[in-house]
């Protein structure tokens, strides 16, 4: 499959970046998530909102093709999730990886172009110089040589941020970009998603964190193993709609924003 | 100490013997940072148990022990990549399963057998002195062939171990990356059990890589020490059970000697990592980088 060009601004009439069509995952016989379907056009950006247990993550499996679907389809691009892989960048929490792992943050970066350089061959100048202009966008191209767990949380999510601008996908899949991430961090990837967006990527990410889903994203699906609401932000993260996805104990702090559930 | 080091290869076999775990040296060292890195060491443990009903029944059916071994090697290699996906079950339990199951059918055949014993140590506990020219040729083979298809698959190697969602994510079949890691363990077994038998290879396999991880912070050195270390210690395993049997009437046996060695250099190695990171933290204090 040929790569779009990540410099190429979203033909509006183009294909939409992400359709769910009514998907259901079950693990074994219990089911992770029911009947979803949300659409996501290039250039826009929604966040999935719900408690620990919604199903944000096997929805982000389910649109990259990792975990079989019990029902509906995935599109992304106008293809099926399987074959639009390598279109999709999956970014995954900083700290579901090893720290200890003797890789540097450049080498971290460089395998979002292993899909590019194909088997057996070595990522080459070209894709050396994508990965230092991607750890460049997120401020680290001076830590590049530094290992990848000898970084703070922060940076290494930033790392992982990078592996994806390398990737020069259209689609940008996060899971909890936010959690554990210092003030520097939050801020420069809020920018950076913005900065993607406007070259036409889409973004669909996880968070528990309201004020930087309403700083990220247009959209947001509020999920509870079955969708909730879907739509603009302003019309999805309501009071009642908040309630109606973490139960009654759900409590919208003001001014940090934050769902906190007691359960 | 020149003469420790160098008298013992004046002899044949002992030259021979020097080959072989020099070659071994590079495949289990190299061989060895992959298994770390993927964390795979029980599997690599359970490799080495499973070939024996393919040794014991290539000896009952007259043919090479080298070929039973690599047929149950392969196939098992198969089976562990293949079962933990379709079972869906823990890695540990299927591997348990395997070890106990696969061991035990080697059992009961060679229980049933008699005149065996004898192979069956050789088996067991290695037998390097008695390599000959035929043997090294076939380690020599297994050598480049584990060497050569390990290098080009590292960076997916590396990738599978370290962001196993990832890699995923990015359109690999981490299934093919297991089985094809599995399968490499398996031939370097096949091939070093000849020199330390069945029981120790598994240190060939965790040791070197290991040792070379406390002094190593990146993959290039790591590679190189661990490499290093497990050619190093062959060498002087040799000579020091040729000193300790021919010098002083104590007989040492070759395989066990070498891993005897090898574990000495992981104690050395880990305590000049330790004393190195003592000594940095000392003296600099702890740099906070900013985020």
């Amino acid at each position: 499959m040929a790569f779009a060009d990540p410099s190429d601004p979203s033909d509006p009439s183009g294909p939409l970046a992400l359709h769910v069509d009514g998907i259901s995952v079950r693990y074994g016989r219990h089911p992770a998530v029911e009947n979803v379907t949300l659409e996501l056009s290039q250039g826009s950006a929604m966040a999935l909102i719900g408690p620990n247990g919604a199903g944000k993550s096997t929805l982000l499996r389910a649109v990259l093709g990792l975990v079989p679907l019990a029902g509906g389809s995935v599109s992304v691009l106008g293809h099926l999730a399987a074959e639009a892989r390598p279109q999709v960048a999956y970014v995954p929490q900083a700290d579901a990886l090893d720290p200890q792992f003797p890789v540097s943050a450049l080498q971290v970066v460089l395998m979002g172009r292993y899909r590019r350089v194909g088997w057996i061959r070595r990522p080459g100048r070209s894709d050396r110089e994508a990965a230092v202009a991607a750890l460049g966008r997120v401020g680290l191209d001076d830590r590049a040589g530094l290992r990848f767990g000898a970084l703070s949380a922060g940076q290494r999510q930033r790392v992982l941020l990078a592996r994806a601008i390398a990737q020069g996908s259209r689609l940008l899949l996060l899971d909890e970009p936010f959690n554990g991430v210092d003030a520097t961090t939050s801020n420069l990837v809020v920018e950076v998603l913005s900065e993607l967006r406007a070259e036409g990527a889409a973004v669909l990410m996880s968070t528990h964190d309201l004020s930087v889903a309403h700083l990220t994203c247009g959209e947001a699906c509020l999920l509870n193993r079955r969708q909730v609401a879907v739509g603009p932000i302003d019309a999805t993260l309501t009071p009642d709609l908040l309630a109606a996805a973490y139960g009654p104990q759900a409590v919208a702090l003001a001014g940090g924003a934050t769902v906190v559930t007691t359960s | 100490m020149r003469g420790f080091l160098l008298d013992p290869f004046r002899f044949g076999y002992m030259q021979r013997a020097l080959i072989e775990v020099v070659l071994l040296g590079v495949l289990a060292g190299t061989c060895s940072v992959y298994v770390l890195l993927r964390r795979s060491a029980f599997a690599s443990d359970v490799l080495t148990h499973t070939i024996f009903p393919g040794v014991v029944l290539a000896f009952l059916v007259g043919q090479p022990l080298f070929l039973g071994a690599l047929v149950f090697g392969l196939l098992s290699a198969v089976v562990l990549s293949v079962a933990t996906r379709a079972l869906g079950a823990d890695d540990d339990v299927v591997l348990g399963v395997m070890l106990g199951s696969f061991f035990s059918v080697g059992v009961v055949i060679v229980s049933r057998t008699t005149g065996y014993a004898n192979d069956l140590t050789a088996l067991l506990f290695g037998r390097v002195l008695a390599v000959d020219r035929a043997e090294i040729v076939v380690t020599a083979v297994v050598t480049m062939t584990v060497v050569g298809t390990l290098a080009l698959l590292h960076k997916e190697l590396v990738l599978r171990a370290f962001d196993p969602v990832g890699v995923e994510a990015l359109g690999y079949r981490p299934v093919l990356l297991d089985l094809a890691l599995n399968v490499m363990v398996a031939l370097v077994v096949v091939a070093a059990v000849k020199a330390v038998g069945t029981v120790l290879v598994i240190a060939l396999l965790i040791t070197p890589a290991a040792a070379a991880r406390m002094v190593c912070q990146r993959l290039g050195p790591m590679f190189a020490v661990s490499c290093a270390v497990a050619v190093v210690c062959g060498w002087l395993g040799l000579a020091v059970s040729y000193d300790v049997s021919i010098n002083h009437g104590v007989r040492a046996a070759s395989g066990a000697s070498i891993v005897v060695v090898l574990t000495a250099a992981f104690v050395l190695l880990a305590a000049l990592g330790a004393a190195a990171r003592a000594l940095a933290a000392r003296s600099s204090p702890p740099v906070t980088t900013p985020a």
